[in-house]
């Protein structure tokens, strides 16, 4: 079976400003990419990288994105992603930046990396707090997300074949 | 935020719905709690969405190759244990489809022949097997109809081969499927209750005086007693045996086994047989012996057997079932009535029949059968072998009869084609066993050449039709050929043992297992000899039948001739494979239909649309088409509704008739003046005088009014007359409300209709055919009558296509315009004109009601959440919209005959390329009112053209209209 092959950049949009995440939706993200690609490596850079570009998935509240592009040109993609500082939406534009977690082939393994990325950050965050409060909260949803994990057990370990990443 | 995470806690739909828009009370600092709460949901999320199964492959599927094990699939702990689980749920949801390891014995114990026996027994316990079934079902495709299972065409590729077989050799099939019900009286009493169910209208009747005779078989349409010409029950073949001096006389009447209910209630009910007969169980002595026979021979050939050394004597081996399976032994099939003391008996299997196909199907049968030897003494005291034939071999009568039958049947080499013979001839015949003589390798029976060298032999059914007699050289051979193809078998010849019931026991319960003449085979001294047996040969009565073959229409006379040989039962296979040696094909169901197709013949029960079976076989037809339709995607299917086509799984014979007559009604079209009416009326009822009966019957108006009409002067008749025809249409509604419509069977009208179908102008052809037949020009007070008198009737026509095309099942019959007969004059690559596209008028509806659908079922959804139960008159509403297909007509159908730009005839029940007549050809029925409509309006020289229209397609095509009668 042949198929098409993409590749998965797995980022995180960080911003100064805590009001940037008002405009982190997929259409503003995508058209920002877009438009770094366009000044980085011009038109044919752009073409050849919006074949089957998508935002596949994005979420607000932790800044996650992950976008889609096919396997020949990703690096012209993860090459103009440190140009993109600003997203635009509703007539504001907050200065942000892409920070590039991880490059995947499958949609699959960005999730396997996100699932360990976020538990370390929890982690971090939990050896750096400073107040008790701070410290049960942090434990509390760590234990909340580890629960799942327990019950999905054998849903998660079944998936011990990673499929190769770049 | 909760909300927000309700949201994403819908498992895989979370992630990716992942995309949400950022809700205005966003808040505007980061507090630790909120990053990790949101952290925390996200891991949720992810792994809920790595957790879950991509694709849908199987479990092992998933593991990297240098894991995977050879019988994974099959055996769950070849997995890791870690995946059983899993695996575990897959394989019951698949195991269904699996085929069921039921047999606990291992292969060589079942395929044992004691317990092969058994389970194939077991096996016919529901579904009649015939006696050659295994021999089928290694070979063919087999289906289970009408409580048999039957083969329905071969596996090979041979749709060619068997139509070649047909026309240059020879074709066999197996009939035995066809019950055979007998009747024992005397004659006059049998004669005065048969002739209620059937009418001289229709062609013959049991008082045939040649078939009565018991020199020809008949064939006839059987009708429910006095309802001529409604409520047919179906076409039978008919054999009287011979009048043997006693007063009794026995008839057999063949019928097809989809028939078989309806004709033997209507048969017990004219003949008031009700009371069983005493109850025949098959007694166990005889089979004992046979078994105890069995069991020697077993045990001489050497003890093998384990079952018997264990389980001692007791073991009875198991006997093979001969003849119907599925019947109760202790429940009667005879009824005998009290008054007249008729006694009909139910002999289905007990007959077999196979029918041999072909030119050729004779030289088959002369190579086959050898005639029995004549035989004076008992070969064995013991045995009841033979010992009717011994008995008989004494009476200097009989035998000279035999010598006669023998010699008749040593003449039919002779004959080049079956077709020569008169039609329905029959040959009784006592023959030798066919296993003894059996050629060691299979090869083609031709006939002999050298032996009737004066005689052209023809294998081809064009030449064989016509042949001067004068060719002939003065062989003495040649001059009796000669005689039995003028005078045909004399009647006495007919007579044949099969009749006897007590004999043909005796022959089933005699005949010489397959093993044990094997084994007599294997003692031989030369090795491949022909095998004697002398007088231990069995002795077997058969009953040969000619089939006429093509005898309506002008071109292949004779076509698909044969012969029909009835054998006593047991003796299937012993038949069969000698046959088979001889080079013939065997064609199964469909064969027959296509047999029938290019002979142009009514197929049972597809054509018979006004009997039980025929409503029923529609029916099924309807939903197994419907069937395949819904499983193909609306996409990929055909919108009959835009197609115009109203009804394609279906012929709404009632409907289409229906219409017709409140379109004649309405049209006044055919409304006669005053002079021509009265003559009209009086014809009318002439012609159809039984349907006048009825009507009077049912009707005292009509009656008085009639009178009234004979009392009033003729200007005045006008009034009452047009009171009583719709009186008249009014009370004929009433009485044929069983059908509503009528297929019309009376030989008069039908050749009448015939010559009117020709084009009179042109080549001047029908000139010619109205001088040959005798028939009247077609004239308003010629055809108004037979309008009248009915209504609604259906006419059998064929139809072979002009140019391109070939027609399908329930391809539309309509009646060309004057634009497309002018075109068709002008253009001679005309191929027809198109039907414009219609509008879908259900499509809204249809989408209306997926979307409601849609709703409802998550309102349901909703609602099983919150824990309600549905409630039940929500799913009885959408239950009634189940039937709303895309694609098809779901409303009740509008009127049939206007729907389309041509107008509608009728419907085609066969179709197909005809290999016979090299072009398309289709069989069907349309309406006898539209018909002479069509005919009265047409130009003289394109009389008869019709155009045809597949279901699926917008393409008209011309095609020419014919009644064979």
């Amino acid at each position: 079976m042949v198929r098409f092959k993409n590749r998965y950049v797995l980022c995180e949009v960080v911003s100064e400003d805590p009001r940037c995440r008002q405009c982190i939706e997929d259409r503003a993200v995508g058209l920002a990419v877009r438009d770094a690609i366009g000044r980085v490596h011009g038109d044919y850079g752009l073409a050849c990288c919006s074949i089957s570009f998508t935002v596949k998935y994005l979420n607000a509240y932790t800044g996650t994105v992950l976008l889609r592009c096919r396997k020949d040109s990703y690096r012209l993609l993860c090459s103009a992603l440190p140009f993109v500082r600003q997203l635009e939406s509703r007539n504001q534009r907050y200065p942000c930046f892409l920070n590039t977690l991880h490059v995947g082939g499958t949609i699959r393994t960005c999730q396997k990396f996100l699932i360990q990325y976020n538990r370390r950050q929890l982690l971090m965050l939990l050896q750096n707090c400073t107040n008790e409060e701070e410290r049960r909260c942090i434990q509390k949803s760590l234990l909340s997300c580890s629960l799942t994990e327990e019950q999905s057990q054998s849903g998660d370990e079944e998936d011990d074949d990673g499929t190769e990443t770049d | 935020k909760g909300q927000n995470r309700g949201e994403r806690g819908r498992g895989r739909g979370g992630w990716q719905g992942g995309c949400q828009s950022v809700s205005e009370e966003m808040p505007k600092y980061i507090t630790v709690s909120t990053f990790a709460q949101a952290r925390a949901a996200e891991i949720n999320a992810m792994l809920k969405a790595v957790a879950q199964k991509s694709s849908n492959s199987l479990v092992f599927q998933t593991l990297p190759r240098h894991m995977r094990r050879r019988a994974m699939s099959h055996n769950i702990k070849r997995l890791p244990r870690r995946l059983q689980e899993v695996a575990r749920k897959e394989a019951e949801k698949a195991v269904h489809q699996k085929k069921e390891q039921s047999k606990t014995k291992c292969r060589k114990a079942r395929r044992r022949h004691i317990n092969l026996v058994a389970e194939f027994n077991r096996r016919q316990r529901k579904n009649i097997w015939l006696e050659t079934h295994i021999w089928h079902a290694k070979r063919f495709h087999m289906v289970k109809k009408w409580g048999y299972c039957l083969g329905n065409s071969p596996t090979e590729k041979s749709y060619r081969a068997c139509y070649r077989a047909m026309t240059e050799h020879c074709l066999l099939q197996d009939l035995s499927y066809y019950c055979c019900l007998e009747l024992t009286g005397r004659e006059n009493e049998l004669l005065k209750q048969l002739a209620r169910i059937c009418s001289i209208d229709t062609g013959l009747t049991f008082e045939e005086a040649c078939c009565l005779s018991g020199r020809f078989e008949g064939s006839l349409n059987l009708y429910r007693a006095d309802h001529y010409p409604e409520d047919m029950l179906g076409p039978v073949t008919f054999l009287w045996k011979p009048r043997d001096g006693s007063e009794n006389r026995q008839l057999w009447i063949w019928v097809h086994p989809a028939l078989k209910q309806d004709i033997l209630r209507e048969l017990k009910a004219i003949f008031q047989c009700s009371e069983p007969e005493e109850i025949y169980i098959p007694e166990p002595v005889a089979t004992s012996i046979q078994e105890e026979k069995r069991m020697d021979v077993v045990l001489t050939l050497g003890k093998k057997r384990k079952k018997e050394d264990k389980e001692g004597e007791k073991a009875v081996p198991v006997k093979k079932i001969i003849g119907d399976g599925t019947r109760d032994p202790f429940q009667s099939y005879s009824w005998i009535s009290q008054t007249t003391g008729i006694v009909i008996s139910d002999k289905t299997m007990e007959i077999l029949r196979y029918r041999l196909i072909g030119p050729l199907s004779h030289s088959v049968l002369t190579e086959t059968l050898k005639a029995a030897s004549l035989q004076t003494e008992m070969a064995d005291s013991e045995t009841e072998l033979n010992n009717w034939w011994v008995e008989n071999c004494k009476d200097s009568e009989k035998v000279s009869l035999h010598q006669r039958q023998s010699a008749i049947f040593e003449l039919l080499e002779g004959i080049s084609s079956p077709s020569e013979m008169p039609p329905g001839t029959i040959l009784g015949l006592t023959v030798g066993d066919p296993r003894v003589n059996l050629p060691k390798k299979k090869t083609k029976a031709v006939p002999d050449f050298e032996k009737y060298q004066g005689r052209d032999m023809h294998q081809s059914w064009s030449c064989a039709q016509w042949k001067p007699l004068s060719d002939h050289t003065d062989d003495p051979d040649n001059d009796k050929v000669r005689q039995l193809y003028l005078e045909g078998v004399p009647v006495d010849c007919a007579h044949s043992f099969i009749w006897d019931q007590d004999i043909c026991k005796n022959v089933t319960e005699n005949k010489i297992s397959e093993q044990d003449l094997n084994h007599m085979r294997a003692q031989l001294l030369v090795p491949g000899s022909h095998l004697d047996l002398g007088p231990c040969e069995s002795k077997i009565p058969i009953l040969l039948v000619q089939q006429p073959g093509k005898m309506a229409g002008e071109d292949r006379p004779g076509w698909g001739s044969g012969w029909d040989i009835y054998l006593p039962k047991g003796w299937g296979m012993a038949f069969w494979i000698p046959f088979i040696y001889r080079g013939v094909r065997v064609g199964g169901l469909q064969e027959a239909l296509k047999h029938s197709e290019y002979q142009r013949t009514p197929h049972t029960p597809n054509d018979f649309p006004d009997s039980q079976a025929g409503m029923q076989f529609a029916k099924e037809l309807e939903a197994t088409l419907l069937e395949k339709f819904k499983r193909r995607p609306p996409a990929k299917r055909a919108n009959y509704v835009k197609l115009g086509t109203l009804s394609p799984f279906i012929c709404p014979w009632g409907q289409l008739t229906k219409n017709w007559e409140v379109r004649m009604k309405a049209s006044g079209e055919f409304v006669p003046s005053s002079p021509h009416r009265e003559r009209c009326a009086t014809e009318g009822h002439s012609f159809c005088y039984p349907k006048e009966e009825v009507v009077k019957e049912a009707s005292p108006k009509t009656g008085e009014a009639e009178e009234t009409m004979e009392i009033t002067s003729s200007e005045g008749a006008l009034k009452t007359e047009d009171v009583t025809g719709t009186q008249d249409f009014g009370e004929r509604d009433e009485t044929m409300t069983t059908n509503g419509f009528i297929v019309l069977r009376s030989e008069k009208l039908l050749m009448q209709l015939s010559a009117w179908c020709y084009p009179t102008a042109g080549r001047d052809r029908r000139v010619r055919l109205i001088s040959r037949l005798g028939q009247k020009d077609m004239t308003e007070d010629i055809f108004l009558p037979i309008l009248m008198s009915y209504p609604r009737a259906l006419v059998w026509v064929n139809l072979s296509l002009l140019r391109k095309g070939n027609p399908e099942l329930h391809a539309m019959i309509c009646i060309p315009t004057e634009d497309d007969l002018l075109h068709l004059s002008k253009d001679k690559l005309f191929c027809g004109p198109q039907e414009p596209k219609h509008r879908d008028i259900f499509k809204h509806k249809v989408q209306k009601l997926k979307e409601e659908k849609k709703k409802k079922k998550k309102k349901e959804n909703m609602k099983a959440l919150e824990g309600d139960p549905p409630s039940v008159p929500d799913k009885e509403t959408t239950e009634e919209h189940e039937d709303l297909i895309l694609g098809l007509w779901s409303d009740a159908l509008p009127d049939v005959t206007s729907h389309c730009s041509r107008t509608l005839l009728g419907y085609v029940t066969r179709g197909d390329f005809s290999l016979a007549a090299g072009c398309g050809e289709a069989l069907g029925f349309v309406s006898l009112t539209g018909l002479l409509y069509m005919l009265h309006k047409q130009p003289a020289d394109k009389k008869g053209l019709v155009l045809l229209r597949t279901p699926a397609s917008l393409q008209y095509r011309f095609a020419r209209l014919n009644i064979e009668v």
